[in-house]
Protein backbone atom coordinates (compact mmCIF):
# COMPACT_ATOMS: atom_id res chain seq x y z
CA UNK A 1 0.00 0.00 0.00
CA UNK A 2 1.38 3.52 -1.12
CA UNK A 3 -1.02 5.99 0.76
CA UNK A 4 -0.42 9.36 0.91
CA UNK A 5 0.53 10.69 4.31
CA UNK A 6 -2.46 12.67 6.12
CA UNK A 7 -1.79 15.36 7.94
CA UNK A 8 -4.09 17.11 9.78
CA UNK A 9 -3.92 20.82 11.01
CA UNK A 10 -5.82 22.77 13.81
CA UNK A 11 -5.55 26.44 12.76
CA UNK A 12 -7.19 29.38 14.55
CA UNK A 13 -9.20 31.71 11.93
CA UNK A 14 -7.40 34.91 12.78
CA UNK A 15 -3.61 33.49 11.70
CA UNK A 16 -4.85 31.32 9.23
CA UNK A 17 -7.98 33.24 7.58
CA UNK A 18 -7.72 31.32 4.45
CA UNK A 19 -7.08 27.50 4.85
CA UNK A 20 -6.39 27.15 1.36
CA UNK A 21 -3.10 28.54 1.37
CA UNK A 22 -1.80 25.62 3.61
CA UNK A 23 -3.94 22.58 2.06
CA UNK A 24 -2.46 23.63 -1.67
CA UNK A 25 0.88 23.51 -1.11
CA UNK A 26 0.96 20.72 0.76
CA UNK A 27 -1.30 18.63 -1.23
CA UNK A 28 0.93 19.97 -4.39
CA UNK A 29 3.93 18.10 -2.27
CA UNK A 30 2.02 15.05 -2.54
CA UNK A 31 0.17 14.69 0.97
CA UNK A 32 -3.55 14.71 2.06
CA UNK A 33 -4.18 17.77 4.51
CA UNK A 34 -7.31 19.04 6.24
CA UNK A 35 -7.34 22.21 8.17
CA UNK A 36 -10.00 21.97 11.30
CA UNK A 37 -11.07 25.72 11.44
CA UNK A 38 -10.62 27.14 15.03
CA UNK A 39 -11.80 30.19 16.95
CA UNK A 40 -8.53 30.24 18.76
CA UNK A 41 -5.89 27.36 18.92
CA UNK A 42 -6.40 27.43 22.77
CA UNK A 43 -9.89 25.79 21.60
CA UNK A 44 -7.83 23.12 20.86
CA UNK A 45 -8.47 20.40 23.77
CA UNK A 46 -5.73 17.52 24.54
CA UNK A 47 -8.14 14.97 23.65
CA UNK A 48 -8.87 16.16 20.37
CA UNK A 49 -5.48 15.75 19.38
CA UNK A 50 -5.19 12.09 21.08
CA UNK A 51 -8.23 11.02 19.14
CA UNK A 52 -7.04 12.87 15.61
CA UNK A 53 -3.94 11.08 16.25
CA UNK A 54 -5.34 7.90 17.24
CA UNK A 55 -8.17 8.12 14.45
CA UNK A 56 -6.81 9.55 11.16
CA UNK A 57 -3.74 11.77 11.07
CA UNK A 58 0.19 11.05 10.31
CA UNK A 59 1.10 14.12 11.58
CA UNK A 60 -1.20 16.93 13.93
CA UNK A 61 -0.14 20.25 13.55
CA UNK A 62 -1.63 22.78 15.60
CA UNK A 63 -1.52 26.57 14.25
CA UNK A 64 -2.23 29.62 16.63
CA UNK A 65 -1.09 33.55 16.09
CA UNK A 66 2.26 34.54 18.00
CA UNK A 67 1.38 34.79 21.93
CA UNK A 68 1.17 38.88 21.79
CA UNK A 69 -1.16 39.29 18.98
CA UNK A 70 -4.28 36.66 20.30
CA UNK A 71 -7.32 37.91 20.20
CA UNK A 72 -8.15 36.28 23.32
CA UNK A 73 -5.13 37.49 24.75
CA UNK A 74 -3.75 34.30 26.45
CA UNK A 75 -5.26 31.75 23.96
CA UNK A 76 -1.70 30.79 22.19
CA UNK A 77 -0.22 30.78 25.52
CA UNK A 78 -2.55 27.98 26.75
CA UNK A 79 -2.59 26.57 23.16
CA UNK A 80 1.31 25.87 23.64
CA UNK A 81 0.89 24.36 27.28
CA UNK A 82 -1.56 21.68 25.97
CA UNK A 83 0.63 20.65 23.25
CA UNK A 84 3.69 20.27 25.39
CA UNK A 85 0.72 18.41 27.58
CA UNK A 86 -0.09 16.14 24.91
CA UNK A 87 3.52 15.25 23.69
CA UNK A 88 4.20 14.05 27.23
CA UNK A 89 1.22 11.63 26.65
CA UNK A 90 3.03 10.47 23.61
CA UNK A 91 6.41 10.06 24.42
CA UNK A 92 4.43 7.80 27.73
CA UNK A 93 2.67 6.07 24.23
CA UNK A 94 5.62 5.07 22.73
CA UNK A 95 4.93 7.30 19.79
CA UNK A 96 7.36 9.94 18.74
CA UNK A 97 5.98 13.56 20.15
CA UNK A 98 6.92 15.19 16.64
CA UNK A 99 4.03 13.92 15.36
CA UNK A 100 2.38 16.69 17.05
CA UNK A 101 3.52 20.16 16.04
CA UNK A 102 2.69 23.58 16.55
CA UNK A 103 3.25 26.84 15.11
CA UNK A 104 2.70 30.24 16.16
CA UNK A 105 1.89 32.27 12.59
CA UNK A 106 1.67 35.69 12.14
CA UNK A 107 -2.02 36.13 10.02
CA UNK A 108 -1.01 37.72 6.52
CA UNK A 109 2.54 36.77 6.62
CA UNK A 110 3.83 34.75 3.35
CA UNK A 111 7.48 34.24 4.53
CA UNK A 112 6.25 32.28 7.71
CA UNK A 113 3.36 30.64 5.73
CA UNK A 114 6.17 28.93 3.91
CA UNK A 115 8.49 28.39 6.65
CA UNK A 116 5.62 26.73 7.99
CA UNK A 117 4.69 24.54 5.21
CA UNK A 118 7.98 23.75 4.36
CA UNK A 119 8.90 22.41 8.03
CA UNK A 120 5.19 20.29 8.15
CA UNK A 121 6.32 18.59 4.56
CA UNK A 122 10.05 17.98 5.90
CA UNK A 123 8.71 16.70 9.02
CA UNK A 124 5.49 14.33 7.32
CA UNK A 125 8.40 12.43 5.21
CA UNK A 126 10.98 11.99 7.87
CA UNK A 127 8.51 10.46 10.63
CA UNK A 128 6.21 8.41 7.61
CA UNK A 129 3.12 6.82 8.30
CA UNK A 130 1.71 6.81 12.05
CA UNK A 131 1.54 3.46 13.14
CA UNK A 132 -0.85 4.26 15.88
CA UNK A 133 -3.27 5.33 13.86
CA UNK A 134 -6.28 3.20 12.54
CA UNK A 135 -5.31 1.19 9.56
CA UNK A 136 -1.57 1.43 9.54
CA UNK A 137 -0.16 -1.27 12.12
CA UNK A 138 -1.26 -3.96 9.64
CA UNK A 139 0.63 -2.24 6.39
CA UNK A 140 3.89 -3.47 7.71
CA UNK A 141 6.40 -4.32 4.48
CA UNK B 1 -12.60 18.37 46.93
CA UNK B 2 -10.85 14.46 46.39
CA UNK B 3 -7.71 14.88 44.41
CA UNK B 4 -5.62 12.50 42.31
CA UNK B 5 -3.38 11.95 39.67
CA UNK B 6 -3.10 9.79 36.68
CA UNK B 7 -1.14 6.55 36.82
CA UNK B 8 1.78 6.16 34.54
CA UNK B 9 0.47 4.81 31.06
CA UNK B 10 2.41 1.55 31.13
CA UNK B 11 0.60 0.54 34.80
CA UNK B 12 -2.62 0.97 33.32
CA UNK B 13 -1.96 -0.77 30.27
CA UNK B 14 -0.28 -3.72 32.10
CA UNK B 15 -3.78 -3.58 34.08
CA UNK B 16 -6.41 -4.61 31.60
CA UNK B 17 -3.69 -6.04 28.77
CA UNK B 18 -5.69 -9.38 29.39
CA UNK B 19 -8.98 -8.01 28.21
CA UNK B 20 -10.54 -6.97 24.59
CA UNK B 21 -13.47 -4.81 25.48
CA UNK B 22 -12.69 -1.98 28.37
CA UNK B 23 -15.28 0.76 29.05
CA UNK B 24 -13.49 4.14 30.91
CA UNK B 25 -15.65 5.40 33.41
CA UNK B 26 -15.06 8.85 34.45
CA UNK B 27 -16.50 11.41 37.66
CA UNK B 28 -17.04 14.74 36.69
CA UNK B 29 -16.98 15.79 39.97
CA UNK B 30 -13.68 16.37 42.73
CA UNK B 31 -11.68 14.24 39.82
CA UNK B 32 -12.50 16.69 37.05
CA UNK B 33 -12.00 19.82 38.66
CA UNK B 34 -8.33 18.25 39.04
CA UNK B 35 -8.19 17.43 35.78
CA UNK B 36 -7.61 13.95 36.28
CA UNK B 37 -11.06 12.34 35.82
CA UNK B 38 -14.02 13.93 34.01
CA UNK B 39 -15.23 13.57 30.70
CA UNK B 40 -11.99 15.18 28.93
CA UNK B 41 -9.59 13.15 30.57
CA UNK B 42 -11.49 9.92 30.04
CA UNK B 43 -11.48 11.06 26.22
CA UNK B 44 -7.82 11.56 26.69
CA UNK B 45 -6.97 8.12 28.47
CA UNK B 46 -8.96 6.34 25.38
CA UNK B 47 -7.04 7.71 22.47
CA UNK B 48 -3.94 7.16 24.63
CA UNK B 49 -4.92 3.64 25.78
CA UNK B 50 -6.15 3.28 21.81
CA UNK B 51 -2.58 4.08 20.31
CA UNK B 52 -0.44 2.45 22.82
CA UNK B 53 -1.67 -1.00 22.52
CA UNK B 54 -2.44 -0.35 18.71
CA UNK B 55 1.39 0.17 18.67
CA UNK B 56 1.82 -3.29 21.08
CA UNK B 57 -0.23 -5.10 18.09
CA UNK B 58 -3.48 -5.52 19.80
CA UNK B 59 -6.99 -3.53 18.68
CA UNK B 60 -8.61 -2.40 21.87
CA UNK B 61 -12.43 -1.84 21.88
CA UNK B 62 -12.59 1.23 24.06
CA UNK B 63 -16.03 2.83 25.13
CA UNK B 64 -16.24 5.93 27.40
CA UNK B 65 -18.66 6.75 30.00
CA UNK B 66 -18.90 9.64 32.68
CA UNK B 67 -21.51 10.20 35.85
CA UNK B 68 -21.63 13.08 37.98
CA UNK B 69 -20.73 11.33 40.98
CA UNK B 70 -19.28 7.58 40.86
CA UNK B 71 -19.21 7.49 44.59
CA UNK B 72 -23.15 7.86 44.46
CA UNK B 73 -24.93 4.46 43.51
CA UNK B 74 -27.88 6.30 41.92
CA UNK B 75 -25.30 8.05 39.42
CA UNK B 76 -23.78 4.77 38.19
CA UNK B 77 -26.97 3.17 36.62
CA UNK B 78 -25.68 4.60 33.20
CA UNK B 79 -22.08 2.92 33.78
CA UNK B 80 -23.58 -0.62 35.23
CA UNK B 81 -24.96 -0.92 31.87
CA UNK B 82 -22.56 0.06 29.80
CA UNK B 83 -20.41 -1.97 31.47
CA UNK B 84 -22.65 -5.20 30.38
CA UNK B 85 -21.16 -5.25 27.50
CA UNK B 86 -17.33 -5.09 28.51
CA UNK B 87 -14.79 -7.30 29.63
CA UNK B 88 -13.37 -4.82 32.82
CA UNK B 89 -13.88 -1.24 33.42
CA UNK B 90 -11.01 1.03 34.23
CA UNK B 91 -12.37 4.38 36.55
CA UNK B 92 -11.01 7.54 36.77
CA UNK B 93 -12.54 8.17 39.74
CA UNK B 94 -11.25 8.50 43.58
CA UNK B 95 -10.65 5.44 45.37
CA UNK B 96 -14.81 5.64 46.53
CA UNK B 97 -15.85 5.68 43.20
CA UNK B 98 -13.76 2.74 42.24
CA UNK B 99 -15.41 0.79 44.85
CA UNK B 100 -18.80 1.89 44.54
CA UNK B 101 -18.70 0.96 41.18
CA UNK B 102 -16.89 -2.24 41.74
CA UNK B 103 -19.55 -2.94 44.09
CA UNK B 104 -22.58 -2.31 41.58
CA UNK B 105 -20.41 -4.56 39.19
CA UNK B 106 -20.04 -7.87 41.36
CA UNK B 107 -19.03 -9.87 37.94
CA UNK B 108 -16.73 -7.31 36.01
CA UNK B 109 -13.36 -6.48 36.69
CA UNK B 110 -12.85 -2.50 38.02
CA UNK B 111 -8.79 -1.37 38.08
CA UNK B 112 -8.17 2.23 39.15
CA UNK B 113 -6.63 4.87 36.91
CA UNK B 114 -5.44 7.00 39.43
CA UNK B 115 -3.91 7.65 42.80
CA UNK B 116 -5.96 9.41 45.03
CA UNK B 117 -4.07 11.31 47.22
CA UNK B 118 -5.78 14.03 49.33
CA UNK B 119 -8.86 16.28 50.50
CA UNK B 120 -7.41 19.97 48.75
CA UNK B 121 -8.44 22.66 47.18
CA UNK B 122 -7.88 24.56 43.92
CA UNK B 123 -4.99 27.38 45.14
CA UNK B 124 -4.61 28.35 41.36
CA UNK B 125 -5.17 27.49 38.00
CA UNK B 126 -2.71 23.87 37.96
CA UNK B 127 -2.07 24.06 41.38
CA UNK B 128 -3.95 22.22 43.87
CA UNK B 129 -3.21 22.22 47.81
CA UNK B 130 -3.40 19.43 50.62
CA UNK B 131 -5.90 21.41 52.59
CA UNK B 132 -7.62 18.87 54.97
CA UNK B 133 -6.98 15.05 56.31
CA UNK B 134 -10.38 14.29 57.29
CA UNK B 135 -9.11 14.11 61.06
CA UNK B 136 -12.77 13.71 62.34
CA UNK B 137 -11.69 16.69 65.25
CA UNK B 138 -11.87 20.06 63.30
CA UNK B 139 -9.65 22.75 64.90
CA UNK B 140 -9.70 25.67 62.33
CA UNK B 141 -12.07 27.69 64.70
CA UNK B 142 -8.87 27.26 66.91
CA UNK B 143 -6.45 28.47 64.20
CA UNK B 144 -7.77 30.76 62.05
CA UNK B 145 -8.63 28.88 59.53
CA UNK B 146 -5.39 27.40 58.85
CA UNK B 147 -5.29 24.03 59.23
CA UNK B 148 -2.07 22.40 60.74
CA UNK B 149 -2.56 18.86 60.70
CA UNK B 150 -2.40 18.79 56.95
CA UNK B 151 -0.30 22.11 56.03
CA UNK B 152 2.34 21.94 58.82
CA UNK B 153 4.78 19.05 57.42
CA UNK B 154 4.95 17.58 61.31
CA UNK B 155 1.33 18.13 61.93
CA UNK B 156 2.38 20.20 65.32
CA UNK B 157 -0.65 21.07 67.30
CA UNK B 158 1.14 23.94 69.11
CA UNK B 159 3.77 25.39 66.62
CA UNK B 160 5.77 26.68 65.16
CA UNK B 161 8.58 24.31 65.22
CA UNK B 162 12.58 25.66 65.02
CA UNK B 163 12.47 24.76 61.03
CA UNK B 164 10.58 27.61 59.59
CA UNK B 165 13.17 30.24 57.58
CA UNK B 166 11.74 33.53 55.96
CA UNK B 167 8.31 32.04 56.64
CA UNK B 168 8.54 29.21 54.88
CA UNK B 169 9.05 25.22 55.65
CA UNK B 170 12.10 23.09 56.11
CA UNK B 171 11.22 20.50 53.58
CA UNK B 172 11.85 23.34 51.35
CA UNK B 173 15.24 22.68 51.81
CA UNK B 174 15.13 18.89 51.30
CA UNK B 175 13.71 19.21 47.72
CA UNK B 176 12.80 21.74 45.43
CA UNK B 177 9.41 22.68 45.47
CA UNK B 178 7.57 24.98 43.19
CA UNK B 179 5.43 27.21 44.48
CA UNK B 180 7.44 26.77 47.98
CA UNK B 181 5.37 25.57 50.84
CA UNK B 182 5.20 28.22 53.63
CA UNK B 183 5.06 27.50 57.01
CA UNK B 184 1.55 27.06 58.54
CA UNK B 185 2.14 28.02 61.73
CA UNK B 186 3.72 31.38 60.32
CA UNK B 187 0.08 31.88 58.24
CA UNK B 188 -1.87 30.80 61.48
CA UNK B 189 0.32 33.80 63.39
CA UNK B 190 -0.55 36.26 60.91
CA UNK B 191 -3.73 35.21 60.51
CA UNK B 192 -4.46 35.54 64.02
CA UNK B 193 -2.76 38.95 63.78
CA UNK B 194 -5.10 40.33 61.61
CA UNK B 195 -7.97 39.32 63.08
CA UNK B 196 -6.75 40.48 65.99
CA UNK B 197 -6.96 37.23 68.07
CA UNK B 198 -3.52 36.45 68.99
CA UNK B 199 -4.48 35.41 72.27
CA UNK B 200 -5.89 32.07 71.12
CA UNK B 201 -2.28 31.06 70.71
CA UNK B 202 -1.87 31.18 74.37
CA UNK B 203 -3.78 28.63 74.79
CA UNK B 204 -2.05 25.09 74.19
CA UNK B 205 -3.73 22.73 72.10
CA UNK B 206 -4.03 18.87 74.20
CA UNK B 207 -2.70 15.86 72.34
CA UNK B 208 -5.02 15.08 69.46
CA UNK B 209 -7.73 11.95 69.71
CA UNK B 210 -6.76 10.48 66.79
CA UNK B 211 -9.17 7.89 67.28
CA UNK B 212 -11.38 10.69 65.08
CA UNK B 213 -9.11 9.78 62.51
CA UNK B 214 -7.85 7.16 60.68
CA UNK B 215 -6.26 5.62 63.18
CA UNK B 216 -9.50 3.18 64.26
CA UNK B 217 -10.39 1.52 61.55
CA UNK B 218 -12.80 2.21 58.88
CA UNK B 219 -15.01 4.91 59.63
CA UNK B 220 -18.78 5.77 58.77
CA UNK B 221 -21.27 8.32 59.31
CA UNK B 222 -24.74 6.67 60.11
CA UNK B 223 -28.05 9.74 59.64
CA UNK B 224 -30.96 7.28 60.67
CA UNK B 225 -33.03 10.93 59.37
CA UNK B 226 -31.55 10.61 56.04
CA UNK B 227 -32.19 6.34 55.94
CA UNK B 228 -34.40 4.66 53.92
Amino acid sequence: MNQKLNVVLMACRQAVPDPSLLINPLEHAGLKARVIQEPCSSKVEVFQMLRTLASDADLLWVVGCPEPACQLVEGSFRMAKRVGHAQEYLREIGLEPERLGMTQLPANNQEALAATVKEILERARTLGPNPARVGVSVEKE
Amino acid sequence: MIVGTRKPLAEIQDMVKKYDRLLLAGCDTCVAECASGGRREVAELAAALQMAFRLAGKEMDIQEASVDRQCVHEFLLDVVEAAQETDAVLSLACGAGVQALADRLPETPVFPALNTLFIGETAQRGLWLENCRGCGNCMLGLTGGICPVSRCAKSLLNGPCGGARNGLCEINLAKEITPEVPCAWLQIYDRLAALGELDRLLELTPPKDWSCGDASGPRRVVREDQQA
